[in-house]
């Protein structure tokens, strides 16, 4: 080797040190060089697809089939064998949480009674009816298999365990692990909203129209609600749209009309953990309503 | 070295964004389409009494039912309302007036709740308080309370009921309004017309004339005393004016030329009226205190029918001038008119809503109907299939017409009213028969 060699391998072999120094250096010293969002998210699979695309496809494709072949259907058993004994079969709504996560503290809210579920039942938003089974209690897997025989039509049908509640709610073994959400998901914000509007449904069905041109208007609401599911304030008109010289004269009757239905219907059997969210939740929402037609 | 910094950050940047990205989600919007095209639920239970005491009207307690049952009637009338009057419900305590008991209205099915209570004061004046509830939203929506004579006590229910119906509709109210017409009986060759009045619900009734002279086509002015008609008192027909404050009528024009169809612009001023001089007929109009009559139309044939638009710039009337009668505006000096109606068969004794957005008029086509259409002359609906309906008459809401119809081989003229929608018709009942009916204006 020459001299000249010897030297440059060395100046080549220090440099390296130094770059390689430099740069471990330099990764550690940034705190968090890679923040990956690690607060986790938790993901709760509505049972249908909301008003809004809300649930990302890549959240379904991974899910395992829990209940694929099992035997024949046995159609749902009454709830009787449901320890949360939630009776109401053609509730529509979703059950009040009665999901917990293990790892969370216990609720201090008890699991809410269904039972006083409003009788009407002609209500069923038109669109859900094929696929809104009534609810199970989420607890039985047998229901589960039940259910996902019921609809093998669905593609995700099958996926549907233990944990599937409502599709907003997680049910006690659930299996995510990771800690509440700071924020809610898509998906939990469109079961939400999807809850209230099976709720309140029954009583805007008997919202007298005031007169021609009427349904044209669409009143914008903001409803703030208490931990019960009762009203905390009166609900207040936030715009309406489709207003014109026409309809004018019915506009602010539409709009109590809206808040009317609204109040009719309370109060509202919602989970308890989505009551307050990071400022998100149930607590404070948005009406949108407009007459048929 | 800062390059390299540069370049880290840089791989990073893509990094940052997508945890920032992370769902910066809104609040929870609840869509929801609801509700059904009928009339509204609505109930209205006999209105209490503190303390009974009789009246010139009769008892304070059988009166509350009697005030309840007016306004389940106008409310009825309208065609909006299902009303379950007081002989479906049972009473309220005079306490319960202020402080409903909502549990009970919502297993009627009431959307809404009427209340109210009657009071006998010690000047001989009755109180009528009047409540309105949103049973669903278990509020108060409205409250109003009126004295009134006695005598007048349907007129605080008819308020009542036009505070519920504003309220409830974002209509104007219109049941506390009279309506004038010519009451008809007799032979055809011996007919006896009298001028009327009566309560729009039909109650009320008198007769303003004795009969002795042919009467035709009273309106009323807007003040609510004075009407305005034809009459062929000293055979030579004319126009009159009827004052209802004493009872006595006066002769608007001086000049002895066959004159017919007045009405009276909306401030008062004016009467718009036909007069016709060697067989041609042309709109006029003259003070109505009287004066001299200035022509508005100078063209051959018949002009007739004007009627004012309610902010009494322009005048809507019929001509025969392009050889069948049809309607044409024009301003309310007579410039600028032109014609507005275009569809087949004729157009007969147009008149301009209060409202101001529609004309409602006679179509002949063989029947006559009653139809409506906007004053540039789209938008035309013919609201009535009768065989023998004319002479439209505007509610003062603009939302109702009244008219009067004839039928195949009866002698006798009805008065009835249909609504802008045409389904809800209704025969307002008279002693006898009933032609050209006028709806005055809401009274104060």
């Amino acid at each position: 080797m020459k001299r000249g060699e010897a030297g440059a391998l060395a100046v080549a072999a220090v440099g390296h040190v130094i770059l390689f120094g430099l740069l471990s250096a330099g990764f550690l010293s940034k705190s968090e060089p890679m923040t990956l969002p690690s607060h986790a998210i938790d993901v709760s699979l509505v049972d249908d697809v909301a008003m809004q695309a809300a649930a990302p496809s890549s959240v379904e494709a991974p899910a395992k089939s829990i209940a694929p072949d099992t035997g024949a259907p046995t159609d749902a058993p009454p709830p009787a064998d449901a320890p949360e004994s939630q009776p109401a079969p053609e509730s529509k709504a979703p059950e009040p949480a009665p999901a917990k996560k293990p790892s969370d503290t216990p609720a201090p809210e008890k699991p809410k009674k269904p039972a006083a579920e409003k009788p009407e039942k002609s209500r069923t938003p038109e669109r859900k009816e094929t696929s809104r089974k009534p609810e199970a209690p989420a607890k039985t897997p047998t229901k589960s298999e039940g259910k996902a025989k019921a609809k093998p039509d669905k593609p995700r049908g099958s996926r549907l365990g233990d944990d599937f509640l409502k599709g907003i709610t997680d049910s006690g073994e659930g299996k995510a692990t990771t800690p509440r959400a700071e924020k809610m998901s898509a998906t939990v914000v469109a079961g939400l909203a999807d809850a209230i509007q099976r709720q309140v449904q029954p009583c805007a069905n008997r919202i007298t129209n005031p007169g021609p041109g009427a349904n044209e208007i669409i009143s914008k609401i903001r409803i703030q609600m208490n931990r019960d599911g009762s009203l905390a304030a009166k609900p207040q008109l936030r715009g309406q749209s489709g207003v014109n010289g026409e309809n004018r004269r019915y506009s602010q009757r539409v709009a109590e009309l809206a808040m009317s239905a609204f109040i009719a219907c309370a109060p509202y059997k919602l989970p308890a953990e989505y009551y307050d969210v990071g400022g998100q939740g149930w607590k404070d929402i948005i009406l949108n309503y407009k007459l048929p037609g | 070295m800062d390059r390299l910094w540069k370049r880290i950050a840089l791989a990073l940047v893509p990094v940052a964004a997508l945890a920032a990205a992370q769902p910066a989600l809104a609040q929870v919007e609840v869509d929801v389409v609801g509700g059904i095209s009928a009339p509204m639920p609505i109930a209205i239970p006999a209105m209490p009494t503190s303390s009974p005491v009789n009246t010139a009207a009769g008892n304070t307690t059988e009166l509350g039912k009697q005030l309840a049952q007016v306004i389940t009637n106008d409310l009825k009338n309208s065609g909006l309302f299902r009303p379950l009057g007081p002989d479906l419900l049972r009473p309220v305590s005079i306490g319960q007036v202020t402080a409903p008991a909502f549990d009970y209205w919502t297993t009627t099915g009431a959307q809404s709740l009427v209340q109210g209570y009657v009071k006998a004061n010690g000047d001989g004046t009755l109180t009528v308080g009047c409540y309105l509830y949103d049973v669903f939203a278990q509020n108060e929506l409205t409250r109003q309370g009126f004295v009134v004579q006695p005598a007048d006590w349907r007129r605080a229910a008819h308020k009542c009921a036009d505070t519920v119906y504003s309220r409830l509709t974002g209509e104007g109210p219109y049941f506390d309004s009279r309506i004038v017409y010519i009451s008809e009986t007799g032979p055809k060759d011996r007919r006896i017309k009298r001028l009327a009045i009566m309560d729009q619900d039909g109650a009320n009734h008198r007769f303003l004339t004795n009969g002795q002279s042919i009467v035709l086509t009273p309106r009323f002015a807007p003040n609510q005393q004075t009407i305005v008609y034809m009459s062929y008192e000293n055979s030579r027909p004319t126009i009159y004016a009827y004052d209802l404050s004493n009872g006595r009528s006066r002769r608007l024009l001086s000049s002895q030329h066959l004159a017919f169809a007045p009405h009276v612009s909306p401030d008062g001023r004016w009467v718009v009226f036909t007069m016709s001089i060697g067989g041609d007929a042309d709109l006029y109009r003259v003070p109505i205190s009287g004066g001299t009559p200035q022509r508005l139309t100078n063209t051959p044939g018949i002009d007739t029918g004007g009627s004012y638009s309610p902010d009494g710039s322009q005048i809507v009337f019929e001509s025969d001038r392009s050889g069948t009668q049809q309607i044409y505006v024009m301003n309310a000096d007579g410039s600028n008119q032109h014609r507005i109606s275009f569809g087949s068969g004729r157009y007969a004794t147009p008149v301009w809503s209060p409202r101001g957005d529609l004309i409602a008029f006679t179509k002949i086509t063989g029947d006559f109907r009653i139809g409506v259409m906007s004053p540039s002359g789209g938008g035309e609906k013919i609201l009535t299939q009768s065989w023998g309906d004319e002479g439209p008459s505007w509610s003062p809401n603009g939302r109702v017409i009244t008219f009067f119809r004839n039928s195949r081989g009866s002698g006798e003229p009805e008065i009835w009213s249909v609504d802008l929608t045409g389904v809800n018709q209704r025969h307002i009942p008279t002693p006898l028969g009933g032609s050209d009916p006028n709806w005055g204006p809401l009274r104060p």
